[in-house]
Parts: C-alpha cells; structure tokens; sequence
C-alpha cells in the first residue's frame, strides 16, 4: 500500500465525535495504518505477531520494556563487585543504548501527543513490591551469574518485543526505521551476554536454539521463559495462503543431510504477541 | 469572493491597517482548515484509485540489463532477490570456512553452525521466490574473493565482519522498501540472527566490540540505533565479491 493511500484512509476517517483528544488521534493513527497494511494481517503473519495493538499501545509497551532494561543495568551497575571490572564498560555501554532508545520512545510519544506512562516502581526479585510473595528471580542483582541469566531472558524478549510491535508503528516511517534499528542492537546485546554465559560454563549459544540449557526457575516465572525463547523451536516459516516454504522437500541444504532442524530453527528469530511481552514484563512491577 | 466586488476605494482602508494585525484564533482555524481541505484534494489526486498516468517499465528479477547487468527485479521481487544475493555470497562465504583448516576447534564448530544459517536463509529465499514470482528468482552467482581472503584467521574473521555488518545495514535499510507484511516478517526473523552473529564475531575479534558505538558510520550511533545503508550503497560494497554485474535500481519500485 502505497504512503499517499494510507494517508487518503486517514483523511477520510471521520474526528470520533467532536473534539478528539489527542492522546485519541494517536490511536486512530494505529487503527488505520494498521488496517492499511497489505494482504490482511491474520492471514499472513506468524501467530505470535498478530497483534492488535494500537501504534499507542506500541511505543508505550516498548517505552515500558525500555525502562526496565535500562532500570535493571543501572541498578547493576551500582552493585559493588557484581560486575567484573573486565564486563563493565560492555553493560556501561548496553545500558548507554538502552537509555538511547529510551529518550527515542519517550520523544516519539511525547511528539504524538500522548501522555507519558507513570514510571513504574521495578522490583527485579519477582515479588512485585510485596514482601510476602515469593522471590522468582533469586540474587540477580547478587550473583554475577543469575544477573547474566536475567539479562539473556530480558534481551531476547527484547528482540522479540520489537520484532512483533513493530508492524504496529508502521504509519510513522521514521519511528518504524529507527525500531527496526533499534531491534538489531537488541540482539546484539543478546548475542553478547549469551557469549558471556558460555565463557562461564553455561550450555548456551549467541541464537536461541533447541540446544540451550534450560534457565531453571520456579513455576511462577514461566511468563519470561515464554517470553523470552518460547516457540523458538519453529521450523513454519512465510505463510502465505496457508502455504509454508516446505524446507524438508526444497532446500538443497536439507538434501545434502547435514541441516537438521536445530539449525532451522536457529537460523530464524521469533516474533512474540504483546500479551505474552506484557505477562513476563509484568513480573517486575 | 464578495471582497472582490467592493469599491476600489476599500483597499486603501484595508493597506492602512499594520501588516502585522495579529491572526485572531478563529481565523487561524479557518486558514487551516482551508490548508487541511486543500491537502485533502490533494490526496484524492494522488490516490491509487486513480489511474496511473505513466507505468514505469520495470525489469523483471534475473533479466539482463541494456547494459548487461542482471537485474534484481522491481518491488518486492526486487527486495527478496535482493537478499537472496547477498545471502548467497555469505553462504558460500561460510561453506568455504567450514570446509577449511585455518579455524579450529569451538571456532570453527560456530562458523559451520553460521554457514548452516546462511544456507539455510539462501535456500529459504530461492524457494520463497520461486514460489511467488516464478520466472523472476535470480540466478546463482559466482563469487570471488582477494586473494588469501581464507589464508588466516585475521582475515577469516575480518571479511566475516564486513558480511555480517553488511547484512545487518542491508535488512535494516530494506524494511521500508517491503510492501508485503509476511516478507517483513521475515526479513525481521533473519536480521536478528545475522546480528547475532555480527556480535558474535566483532567479539571474537575483539571481546566486548559488540554493537560497539561512537562512529556512527561503523557501528551503533548516538541514538542507540544499529547500521542502516541503502541498496545502492550495499551493492556497491557487495559486488567487489559477485563476478556478476549486478543492478538493484528497481529493487521496491512499485507500477
């Protein structure tokens, strides 16, 4: 769909009943471009990136993911000795990025007329800032490796945050370059902190795969494992029609035996819903 | 309209009065909606209901050039081959790493592991294309490389740099050019793994130069946002490593 139609859509969209707040318009932006995009979403996309979010509900859920990544490495950075000092300028400079991305959204709301989200109170144990419930993420600002783990998890659902919101935000052309950008870094960061897991004995690669030692955890912090690296492990990839790309028959790879799933799943990177994003980032507040 | 039709003598009324009256807020309205209307006019001309005046001719993917090029093709055909060449040259980059003897080791396990993922993105595209646009998907290509480009771990490592940021510039700057939701689906699943394995490799190069920033022409930039280049730009680097004449102006041009 070309820009020029898209705009067209939105001129024809009737103001909801007199003077709509701005904060409104923001979301009519989303509804429409949305439904501008070509060949029906539902249809077309993994499930996990068939969202219907508003470009609203977008920016504020990356705004929220943000946050607390940047939360989570500036109170890490503050611990004495968490941190080797041999680490440390590569989480000075992740959290640099986070924050980077952090002013992006912020300005990208504040641009569209929205108001700010409050700043939630983060609480990186799991306890959701109530003493009596149970600690899910046990000495992740403590022990250098359960702060790694943390990290892994949170970058990856980054990634993956990013990879399904994205679509979401495409009736801006600027915020929607700068978020697939953005999303690269994000990976980056994944791959960096993965490479740092493995260096400290962890069975784990810089891409998610079938292979990884599972990150143990008690049941009521399941939502981040979801988010992070569940159904990771497909091997569908461009439906279109209801048709898949049939790897086991066409790929000239697959002939020659020494492809295995393992590194067809690996070689894609999954998209997540919002749903999902938003049950493993409500964990910590 | 009826200003028009007063006495002459009106105007001299109307000059008298300071240039600078200020607009009062009812009519700055009147003007913007007046400009909002005009614009919408506008639009309406522009929409692609509308016939088009001119069709472009644009190449088919995998058709030769006047000049002898081969043509990456138009719109998403364009963008799909488009990837689908430089996921070929990084494929038969890493198959030549794999089945050499310079790396060794847990290196050389990852780099057969990345030239499964590049076959993999290579296979991937020539399948997706010949399924949507038959006839268009281009033809395999013979790369080329500076000689003792596979010699030394040095070298290994530093061209493998160059591909993967490459890569990443070439999906991050293509997104925009992809018209259908499913290809971007796609292309957004591929770019996070070559970016993993641009932060993989600048790490083995040197530990903790992951999406390094500071000079945002070689790495992240001041905003927190990874390497962007345009097609032109990417296949002008590229094609130093494909024998074939490659031409990728149409690539996201839409009839």
């Amino acid at each position: 769909m070309k820009l020029i139609s898209l705009l067209d859509h939105l001129a024809a969209t009737p103001p909801a009943g007199g003077a709509a707040p701005r904060r409104a318009l923001l979301q009519q932006l989303g509804r429409a471009a949305v439904a501008a995009l070509p060949l029906g979403l539902g249809a077309a996309l993994p499930a996990a990136a068939e969202t219907k979010d508003t470009s609203l509900d977008a920016v504020s859920q990356l705004l929220l993911l943000e946050r607390l990544v940047s939360a989570f490495y500036t109170r890490a950075l503050a611990v004495n000795g968490l941190i080797p000092a041999a680490q440390a300028p590569d989480f000075q400079r992740i959290l640099r990025h986070q924050n980077q991305h952090v002013a992006l959204l912020t300005q990208a709301l504040q641009d569209g007329g929205a108001i700010l989200p409050p700043m939630p109170a983060f609480d990186f144990s799991g306890q959701r800032n109530v003493a009596a419930n149970p600690v899910l993420f046990p000495n992740v600002l403590s022990v250098y490796d359960d702060f790694l783990a943390l990290a892994q998890q949170l970058e990856d659902l980054s990634v993956r945050l990013y990879k399904g919101q994205v679509f979401n935000i495409a009736y801006d052309a600027k915020l929607y370059k700068a978020a697939l950008r953005i999303h690269a870094v994000e990976a980056e960061h994944s791959a960096h902190v993965r490479g740092l897991r493995r260096s400290r004995g962890a069975t784990v690669k810089n891409w998610p795969s079938s292979t990884d030692a599972a990150i143990a955890r008690p049941a009521g912090a399941q939502a981040l494992a979801t988010a992070a690296t569940g159904g990771e492990e497909n091997l569908l990839h461009e439906r279109l029609a209801g048709a898949t790309v049939p790897f086991p028959t066409i790929l000239n790879v697959f002939r020659l035996t020494f492809v295995s799933d393992e590194s067809i799943a690996e070689a894609f990177d999954e998209p997540i819903s919002s749903a999902a994003a938003q049950a493993a980032l409500s964990l910590f507040f | 309209m009826s200003d028009n039709l007063q006495p002459r003598g009106s105007d001299d009324a109307t000059f008298a009065q300071p240039l600078y009256t200020p607009i009062k807020r009812r009519s700055f309205f009147m003007y913007a909606g007046a400009t909002a209307g005009a614009s919408a006019l506008v639009l309406a001309g522009c929409s692609k209901d509308s016939p088009d005046p001119v069709k472009p001719n644009l190449p088919n993917g995998n058709s030769t050039t006047a000049d002898g090029s081969i043509s990456l093709g138009s719109g998403d055909v364009g963008v799909l081959n488009y990837a689908y060449a430089l996921e070929q040259l990084e494929a038969d980059f890493y198959a030549k790493v794999a089945a050499g003897s310079v790396l060794s080791g847990a290196e050389l396990a990852y780099f057969q592991q990345v030239a499964k993922h590049e076959a993999i993105h290579r296979d991937f595209f020539k399948a997706a294309i010949t399924r949507d646009a038959p006839g268009q998907t281009l033809r395999g290509l013979t790369p080329k490389y500076p000689t003792g480009t596979f010699d030394t771990r040095t070298s290994i490592l530093a061209t493998a740099k160059a591909f993967e940021d490459l890569g990443v510039s070439a999906y991050n700057g293509a997104g925009k050019l992809i018209k259908n939701a499913a290809y971007l689906v796609i292309a957004g699943q591929i770019v996070s793994v070559e970016a993993r394995h641009a932060a993989y490799i600048r790490d083995l190069i040197a530990p903790g130069t992951f999406a390094e920033d500071g000079n945002a022409a070689t790495s992240v930039n001041a905003q927190g946002l990874d390497l962007v280049m345009t097609p032109t730009a990417v296949l002008a680097t590229a094609q130093a490593f494909i024998t074939e004449k490659l031409d990728g102006s149409s690539i996201g041009v839409n009839a």
